[in-house]
């Protein structure tokens, strides 16, 4: 008869294994979003000095086209705050299914 | 006894659903939400490669595109645990800000503006749609939560 520490010890070691396949998945993830994002930024930045230099961008495009870079980035920065909370909900999730499955292993 | 253990188990899965709805942060996915930033991305791009050309010209569909916008905002504002994506739309179409609705406010004031510059915006514009659909995109469908 399983007693509560038997159950304790599956939770322990498939918690364990559910940790180790998800984080690091996502900090790779994240990692690669911001790395895209400041290469891109540097690029746009580059090409609007330039067209400002030869007069296809006026100081009040270039201007406007920096601020809307700045809000793109907050915009950005959203999107990566809204997927850490789908990640969180998801992982709950996963606790919450390995929790379960642990007890119908153990006293099921 | 084999009646009270699937009685039992009913009983855990119930409350772990219960306990994951709970929990959650963040809205679910909404296909609705989802289409409504793609087409409106699509219009909004295709009207602003015109901003080359006389404003008065297009004024009826900037007003048409307006108000699509703001049917897309509203719709977000009322979904509950939403207030992320809603303010990423906030962004979006502020008039006093530098994306799409600043832009067509330039637009207006100035009647028509440089071909760089309008190039340039519609980049920017088309990626500022992509983070808000690339963020309802990866929230979790309702058909993944057991």
């Amino acid at each position: 008869m399983p007693n509560f520490n038997d159950f304790l010890i599956t939770l322990k070691d498939d918690l364990l294994s559910f940790a180790e396949e998800n984080l690091s998945e996502y900090k790779d993830e994240i990692l690669k979003d911001g790395t895209n994002f400041l290469d891109k930024t540097k690029s746009d930045v580059e090409r609007w000095t330039e067209g400002l230099a030869t007069g296809s961008l006026s100081p009040a495009d270039f201007e406007f086209l920096l601020k809307g870079k700045k809000d793109l980035a907050e915009m950005e920065a959203l999107k990566q705050v809204g997927l850490s909370q789908v990640r969180l909900d998801k992982l709950t999730n996963g606790i919450i299914d390995i929790i379960a499955g642990s007890a119908i292993k153990t006293f099921l | 006894m084999k009646i009270k253990t699937k009685t039992q188990s009913a009983l855990l899965a119930l409350s772990l659903v219960i306990l994951f709805w709970s929990c959650s942060t963040i809205s679910v996915f909404s296909p609705e939400a989802y289409k409504q930033a793609v087409d409106l991305k699509v219009e909004s791009l295709e009207l602003i490669s015109f901003a080359t050309t006389p404003y008065s010209d297009y004024k009826e569909d900037v007003e048409d595109l307006k108000t699509e916008l703001n049917k897309a905002y509203e719709f977000s504002k009322g979904r509950p645990k939403n207030e992320i994506s809603t303010k990423q739309g906030e962004i979006l179409i502020n008039p006093d800000g530098n994306l799409l609705g600043g832009f067509l406010k330039r637009w207006k004031e100035e009647e028509n503006l440089s071909q760089m510059f309008v190039t340039e915006m519609q980049v920017l514009v088309g990626d500022a749609f992509d983070t808000i659909i690339g963020l309802e995109s990866g929230k979790i469908d309702p058909s993944e939560i057991k």
